[in-house]
């Protein structure tokens, strides 16, 4: 006679093997039958928690609302080198945009694509909630509501019949007391339900000292409600808090974080630490000081936590990933080398340590990085695409068109597909295919409308072949798809100049001037310009 | 700065007042002894705000000693002797407008009027008849503008008013004005001294007056009638004047056109013309050379004779010049005061001494006040007045101008060593050049076919955001405004041809209907005309609430024709509209 394993059992078990829809249709059976079976409810909660769960140190993205209305920042105009709202300020150490190309948002290119690599800040509203808005670049309108409410909605699509939990009916109270459940329903309740406000509310129930926390912030929660039902039910819970634990005030700092109350999260932390030194602690302080636009503190942060951890990878990448945002390559990669040293397949460290060879004129070196990479089994279209460039230009041709030839193949949407024929173009342009530079260029543009390199490479070849309406056209379009690159405005001043167009020749090269001050063409044709309207 | 320190040692500062209310040029600046005690008085012709509030302002020491309202703005003021009484107090003329206007003792004592202009007779005629009500106002504006057209000799004032008049104002002017005689007057545009016959410091000057009718005139001082009548081939703008009148003088006047005119006392035109490369902007002469600042950046040397000594490059454009003369030490310079801050004081083209100030300086005057050989008088841009005495100390010595190689010379470039793997990997190329030239060629080949077809499919479906035809070259590019569950969409068209304009165009939309709901799913384009961007908008709103984007296609169609001349595909950002409500 068959055995039947003990469902709870096999529900455990799927879900050490991660394989969590069965684990929760298990546990869903075993609740229909004792829907107070407290070990299968948990086990539920934690399947669903982390079929959405994403890591919370590495999502980072701010939303416009965080950017434009921010209040928390000290300085308006900030000194260089202490701040990361200013993509431009570079103290040395990186190549100049001259080598280095933009992203799209106008920060220095890196080797990987991390939330905040694409920030940089815009300078108006216009600009933020304006295209390149689209799929791939757009922001959310705050950190609360974009990424997760779209992650989170992965999770609505597939309970037609209603959540799991409702929470609007929940005691939370009553749970609070219970710690074994109590963690589960937290981490249930923040991951899946991306509800931070009732999240919040379960917290105040564990930590008795923030009963007097101020009414405003959860006024604009709109969740009055709760917040009264939160205030009654304190008492109650001040009386089973035993809890100095460090775990809760991590979490209570998570959920401050999410509602923008840096400094309060900042506090939660640091209590936290005081308590247990724990890595994750020191991740999130420092993003707290990040988004505080305090990157010299949240320096300091991962120094101190590494003398506690010494050589821990994820400290050492944070402290590459802040220098390569305040533009200064240099430390980075020594910082990127540290973390090759304790790990050498971080993949983060081995791209970006590439990308900045390419750009500091080693190809050859570069081409290393990426090979290694690729037998560490990435295997996608960028990194063909970077493979090819670094082959042309360390000179082993032999190797460089068949590189794009596979990226194309392993393109995933039409933004890859328009970076690898712009860069195909690149390469053309190289050889002096000029006719092939002008289908790729065209193709690129095909692929993704907004690609104003494209726009501004089109252009110099329709001014080679003399179409001056053509090539202007195409100009003015990259500069106002990209008012961040020099390239545009720089080259539309030399077209306007040798058309007799002076005045207009002028502000664009004042445009160029702007966005990349020490170009030395700009500064010459400037000078020439000035001379000439002096002179008689 | 070690200049700023070394010249802290050269000056004093007697007196700072940012809020003296001066505003001013260097031509309405003048140094005399207006009360015949020995003491230097600054007389300053103000022009106030440039409608209103214009002054004759003395001061004396660091004090406002008096104060005159003036009639019209000071084009130039000069302090100068007019007769042989004693005590030998000087005049104060000041320019403005036609009139030359003389204080004594800083009383109002004569006004001088520029002789008037020939009227053309044609205009006086029609003014004539209107004034006899022989016309009306219309009438007499078709007769006016048919002889500004024609005739050489340009209107007057009144009648270049007149035209400019509404036809509802014409009868009110005409009968306000049609009584007086028609004058046609010039202005002056600078103004100068020149010694009668004696070189001495306190002998009777004659008035040298430049006009914008390119005349030149010297008066005679007791009986202000005209001595002299130079014609110069442009308006001037500043002069210099040197000699007796008597004996012989030299006026040497930088003019509108770029060019500097030397005119002397035996011919009633230019003797010699220097060209500039640029505007003049001041005209100092030391010595017997000339030195001029231009627009460009520039200061230039010239002999008298017209002859180019040197050129030297400011660190930026010229606001102001002036003499600094200084006769008992045997010292003479150039003060220039720039546009960003400085006052440099050259020797020729040797630069002695730099000094910053606290604002752009505008006027600068250097010479005897009160009791003070060596003082200089500035006022600046917001209205400051600035008083510095050279100290007694203080010696100019000329620097070597000329410095050695260029600093970036030395400076080491950052080339990045070759690196082993380089150097094996051009032994590999060395040894398998022809594989891999032959790889090359045929990858090369491959690309271009996958090109070409890539191409032709995107051409084919019009995939591309402009149109390749050669009839209707048109580019469009999308921008999505908004957070959602409403867009704005723009789409900028711009026609790229030379010169034809484009006509009979629509816009259409391809997007899912279950997630989008389009105000106006087709649109006209109006006439496009070559070069202008033309925005055409729409909104878009997102009827979903779960999250989702999808790809809105525009497609531009020409009328009567079924494939699209052009194609973009719009990656919808998601809607976020609904999530924070």
């Amino acid at each position: 006679m068959e055995v039947a394993m003990d469902p709870l059992f096999l529900a455990w078990s799927y879900f050490r093997r991660r394989k969590l829809q069965q684990c929760s249709d298990i546990c869903t059976k075993i609740l229909q039958d004792n829907p107070y079976d407290q070990a299968a409810w948990s086990l539920k909660t934690r399947a669903l928690t982390e079929m959405v769960y994403i890591d919370e140190v590495e999502v980072d993205q701010e939303g416009i609302a965080e950017m434009m209305l921010d209040e928390s920042f000290i300085a308006q105009v900030a000194r260089p080198g202490t701040s990361l709202r200013l993509p431009g300020t570079s103290q040395g150490g990186g190549p100049s945009p001259a080598v280095r190309p933009m992203t799209q948002s106008g920060r220095p290119i890196t080797g990987f694509v991390r939330p905040s690599t694409q920030s940089g800040r815009p300078g108006t509203m216009e600009q933020a909630i304006k295209t390149p808005r689209t799929a791939s670049t757009a922001r959310p309108v705050t950190s609360a509501s974009g990424r997760f409410t779209r992650l989170g909605t992965a999770s609505m699509l597939t309970n037609p019949d209603g959540p799991f939990i409702n929470l609007s009916r929940l005691n939370l109270a009553k749970y609070s007391q219970k710690p074994n459940l109590s963690r589960t329903l937290f981490e249930y309740i923040f991951h899946h339900e991306n509800d931070v406000k009732n999240v919040s509310v379960a917290l105040y129930l564990q930590q008795k000292e923030l009963v007097n926390i101020t009414l405003q912030d959860f006024d604009c929660c709109n969740k009055n409600v709760l917040f009264h039902q939160a205030l009654d039910l304190a008492a109650q819970a001040t009386e089973h808090a035993q809890f100095r634990d460090w775990w809760w005030k991590v979490q209570l700092g998570k959920c401050y974080y999410r509602l923008g109350l840096y400094r309060e999260a900042e506090k939660q932390f640091q209590s936290a630490l005081n308590h247990q030194e724990v890595v994750d602690t020191y991740l999130y302080l420092a993003k707290v000081y990040q988004r505080l636009d305090q990157p010299v503190t949240a320096l300091n942060l991962f120094k101190q936590g590494l003398d506690h951890f010494p050589g821990e990878v994820t400290l050492l990448t944070g402290i590459a990933r802040i220098h390569e945002e305040m533009n200064n390559i240099s430390s980075a990669t020594e910082y990127y080398k540290d973390v090759l040293k304790q790990d050498n397949t971080h993949v983060e460290a081995i791209a970006c340590i590439g990308s900045s060879h390419f750009y500091t004129d080693q190809p050859e070196i570069a081409l290393r990085f990426y090979r290694r990479l690729l037998q560490m089994g990435v295997y996608n279209c960028q990194l063909y695409n970077n493979l090819g460039l670094c082959c042309f230009y360390a000179q082993q041709y032999d190797m460089t068109l068949s590189s794009f030839e596979r990226a194309l193949a392993l393109v995933a949407n039409d933004e890859e597909q328009a970076d690898v024929w712009y860069n195909i173009g690149h390469v053309a342009v190289g050889i002096g295919e000029l006719t092939l530079a002008y289908q790729c260029f065209k193709l690129a543009l095909a692929f993704n409308n907004d690609h104003a390199e494209a726009y501004n490479n089109l252009a110099v070849l329709e001014l080679r072949k003399g179409r001056i309406e053509q090539s202007k056209a195409y100009l003015q379009t990259a500069a106002s798809l990209c008012p961040h690159m020099y390239e545009p405005h720089f080259n539309l001043s030399i077209l306007c100049e040798t058309i007799g167009d002076l005045q207009s020749s002028y502000t664009a090269a004042q445009k160029s001037e702007d966005a990349f001050p020490e170009h030395v063409d700009t500064q010459q044709l400037l000078k020439q310009l000035r001379q000439h309207f002096a002179v008689l | 700065m070690s200049e700023s320190g070394s010249d802290g040692g050269k000056w004093l500062d007697a007196h700072y007042d940012p809020v003296a209310g001066l505003y001013t040029f260097s031509s309405c600046v003048d140094l005399a002894d207006l009360s015949g005690d020995g003491e230097s008085r600054l007389v300053v012709g103000d022009l106030g705000c440039g409608s209103y509030s214009m002054k004759l302002k003395v001061y004396r020491g660091t004090v406002l000693m008096s104060e005159s309202t003036l009639l019209d703005l000071p084009a130039g003021l000069v302090a100068f002797f007019m007769d042989l009484h004693e005590p030998r107090i000087p005049a104060v003329a000041v320019a403005s407008g036609p009139c030359i206007y003389v204080y004594k003792n800083l009383r109002p004592y004569f006004k001088f009027t520029l002789p008037g202009l020939e009227v053309n007779t044609l205009e006086q005629d029609v003014w004539q008849q209107v004034k006899e009500g022989q016309i009306d106002p219309l009438t007499l504006k078709e007769m006016l503008e048919g002889i500004r057209k024609k005739a050489n000799i340009p209107l007057s004032v009144r009648s270049t008013r007149f035209l400019s008049l509404e036809t509802s104002d014409m009868d009110a002017f005409v009968q306000l004005h049609n009584q007086q005689p028609i004058r046609r007057q010039t202005v002056i545009t600078c103004i100068g001294t020149l010694k009668k016959s004696t070189a001495d410091e306190d002998g009777v000057s004659c008035l040298v007056i430049g006009t914008e009718s390119c005349d030149v005139y010297v008066l005679d001082p007791e009986a202000f009638i005209i001595l002299s009548k130079m014609l110069l081939p442009a308006a001037p703008i500043t002069m210099d004047v040197t000699g007796q009148f008597d004996v012989e003088f030299r006026i040497t006047v930088a003019c509108r056109n770029g060019n500097i005119y030397v005119l002397r006392r035996e011919s009633d035109k230019p003797k010699y013309c220097i060209e500039l490369s640029s505007h003049p902007v001041g005209l100092v002469r030391v010595g017997k050379n000339v030195v001029v600042g231009c627009t460009d950046e520039s200061l230039q040397g010239f002999t008298q004779k017209g002859k180019k000594l040197w050129r030297i490059i400011l660190p930026a454009p010229v606001i102001t010049m002036a003499a600094m003369d200084l006769p008992t030490r045997g010292f003479q310079g150039v003060l220039v005061g720039l546009a960003n801050c400085e006052v440099q004081l050259y020797r020729d083209k040797n630069l002695l001494s730099t000094f910053k100030t606290p604002n752009v300086v505008t006027s600068i005057c250097f010479g005897r006040y009160g009791r003070e050989d060596g003082t200089l008088i500035m006022t600046t841009k917001g209205g400051g007045l600035m008083m510095k005495i050279l100290k007694r100390t203080a010696v100019f010595d000329d620097r070597d101008s000329a410095p050695g190689p260029p600093l970036a010379q030395s400076v080491r470039l950052n080339v990045p060593k070759k690196t082993k793997l380089y150097v094996d990997q051009t032994l590999r190329e060395r040894e398998n050049g022809l594989t891999m030239h032959r790889a090359f060629q045929m990858d090369l080949s491959r690309l271009r076919l996958a090109t070409a077809k890539a191409y032709v499919k995107a051409l084919e479906s019009s995939l591309t955001p402009m149109s390749s035809s050669l009839s209707e070259p048109i580019k469009m590019n999308a921008v999505v405004q908004g957070l959602g569950p409403s867009f704005k969409l723009t789409l900028n068209i711009q026609n790229t041809a030379a010169c034809r304009p484009i006509m009979n165009l629509a816009i259409s939309f391809l997007y899912d209907e279950s997630l989008y709901r389009m105000r106006n799913p087709y649109m006209r384009i109006p006439l496009l005309v070559p070069g202008l961007i033309y925005p055409v908008e729409t909104f878009v709103e997102c009827t979903s609430d779960k999250g989702i984007s999808d790809i809105i296609k525009v497609f531009i169609l020409h009328e009567g024709q079924s494939s699209p001349l052009l194609t973009a595909h719009i990656n919808m950002p998601v809607s976020e509209g609904l999530m924070l409500s």
